[in-house]
């Protein structure tokens, strides 16, 4: 559209030159640190678990404290300091290389940023059993749901929250089941679903539920969506990467998986000239 | 809980016991094997290369194994030149800029950059998506795609118009230079389809005010180079990156108050 001066209405893009619209909070000076409608230093600090504020930022209302333990306990669950998982080796050869904490840990943070493993895995781990949800209360068996899934990846366990790399089986589940116990939590019917697809995964392929699938159905149960526990996720690897970044760098350099020439393995072109 | 407790197992997945590439050949020196002595890219000393190609060449080298020829080099150059400062307006640059001044280490300056350069708005993230759909429609008619396109509906003038991916519109209007950029690249005789049906694609879109942005021609130019989609995003980091680092150690030299700070007046908090 043009304005009468015959030049492009850019009437929206004019009103925001300059001025922050912001619906988060901030700090002003002299009033006071505001966060979603809470006075932080007033209502937060010292009153809210570090994980109830992390949730407040994220999802714009303060969970209660029981819930945010409870996602405390599962970042535990998601980072351990052993350099062989990806994320964690890119923190040890950031000590290796000398980085600083900062760089190397968020150099693992985004290497989790995968479809694999990670935070990213949720996104497709939410959508996954919420639908399934959505067809169990249509009308289909967890039977029926997990031969859709199959038939769809060619008779492969392809879904996302079940079966796991490296290893079949999830000892963390049962450690937050534990949790979840404790802090009186009850099965929702996306985690009574989940078990279900479990238990046929069980008998017919050997294969689990991982912590994807378990933390996607419990929080599906609490109402999130797949985007909200992305977001939630986004620093679940990094007190691993952080410790594996620390041995290393208190070691000397280039000590960490050191690499002869021949040890990597050239299959390409054949010395030969400059044209 | 009613869940039966499962056994853990380690699979017994074949990792390869040495990691494979077909780009980089390093060999040891005689006396210490963790020492080079001397390395090729696909098959070229690297020596001969600093004293006998551009880095242009090299570059093409590393990405398509073998060395381009006089039209590929001078397409991949032009690019290069096209692409090297996304400007001091762009997200990933003002990111360069703000870690400048706020003393961010230097270090960190361009790996701030470009992870802000990754996005999907104007950002290597959509680069591949790009070179799917240009490589995926260069033989069909741009007119009719155009047309069939915009029986969507169009969204609100403020929102971003992406009808293609890497084209669209930004502020209400097509990227001039992105246009302009794109018929200097298929002007030259080193582009092939992908920039020539991009420009017949741009032209039906005109009346619309839609129109190339940079994350197609690039994408465009990739794919007339022969490179590989996936590689696109990261190609396109590494083509803005002089700039983006340029700019963020322009303000790195300066005071923290060299570039505006929003004051408490301007600086709204809403209820939501």
């Amino acid at each position: 559209m043009l304005s009468k001066n015959g030049k492009r209405d850019t009437g929206f893009w004019d009103a925001q030159r300059g001025v922050i619209h912001h619906s988060n909070g901030g700090w002003l000076a002299g009033k006071g640190v505001f966060c979603h409608g809470y006075d932080m230093l007033e209502d937060l600090v010292g009153k809210a678990s570090y994980f109830q504020v992390l949730m407040l930022n994220v999802l714009g209302h303060l969970p209660e404290r029981r819930l945010a333990d409870w996602l405390e306990a599962a970042y535990i669950c998601m980072s351990w300091p052993d350099p062989r998982i990806w994320c964690n080796q890119i923190g040890a050869l950031g000590g290796s290389a000398r980085t600083s904490a900062i760089a190397a840990s968020v150099a693992g943070a985004l290497a989790a940023d995968s479809s694999m493993y990670g935070g990213r895995t949720f996104l497709a781990g939410v959508d996954f059993i919420q639908c399934a949800c959505a067809e169990r209360d249509a009308g289909a068996s967890a039977e029926s749901i997990v031969a859709g899934e199959l038939k769809r990846h060619r008779g492969k366990v392809k879904i996302m929250g079940f079966a796991r790399p490296l290893a079949s089986g999830d000892e963390r589940i049962a450690a937050l089941e534990d949790v979840a116990t404790r802090l009186g939590f009850r099965v929702g019917r996306h985690l009574q679903l989940a078990y279900d697809i479990e238990a046929i995964l069980q008998r017919d392929f050997d294969e689990s539920m991982n912590i994807c699938g378990y933390v996607s159905a419990f929080l599906s149960d609490h109402g999130y969506k797949a985007e909200e526990l992305y977001r939630l996720s986004v620093l679940c690897v990094t007190s691993g990467v952080t410790a594996c970044y620390i041995d290393t760098l208190e070691k000397p350099p280039d000590a960490f998986l050191p690499l002869r020439c021949d040890d990597i393995e050239y299959r390409g072109q054949a010395p030969r000239e400059l044209p | 809980m009613t869940r039966q407790r499962v056994k853990v197992q380690r699979r017994n997945e074949s990792f390869v016991q040495r990691t494979v590439t077909r780009i980089w050949q390093e060999q040891a020196s005689a006396e210490n094997p963790y020492i080079t002595e001397s390395c090729r890219c696909h098959g070229y000393d690297l020596l001969e290369l600093m004293s006998g190609r551009s880095y242009v060449d090299v570059l093409y080298l590393l990405f398509r194994g073998e060395l381009p020829g006089k039209n590929e080099s001078m397409l991949l150059e032009a690019l290069m030149i096209a692409m090297i400062n996304p400007g001091p307006r762009h997200p990933a640059t003002r990111a360069a800029m703000n870690a400048g001044v706020g003393k961010t280490d230097p270090v960190h300056i361009l790996p701030i950059a470009l992870t802000v350069m990754g996005g999907s708005h104007l950002g290597a993230g959509q680069v591949e998506v790009a070179m799917r759909f240009l490589r995926k429609h260069r033989d069909a008619d741009p007119d009719q795609l155009a047309s069939d396109l915009l029986k969507h509906p169009m969204p609100a003038e403020e929102e971003d118009w992406r009808l293609a991916p890497g084209f669209g519109r930004r502020f209400a209007d097509a990227e001039c230079l992105s246009g302009k950029i794109a018929r200097q690249l298929a002007a030259l005789p080193g582009s092939g389809a992908g920039l020539r049906w991009g420009c017949a694609f741009a032209d039906a879109l005109a009346a619309q005010r839609l129109g190339w942005l940079n994350t197609g021609v690039v994408a465009a130019a990739l794919v007339d180079l022969g490179f590989y989609p996936r590689d696109g995003a990261g190609v396109f980091q590494l083509l803005s990156a002089p700039g983006l680092l340029a700019h963020g150690m322009e303000l790195a030299n300066k005071p923290v108050t060299a570039m505006p700070y929003v004051d408490d007046e301007h600086y709204v908090i809403e209820k939501r």
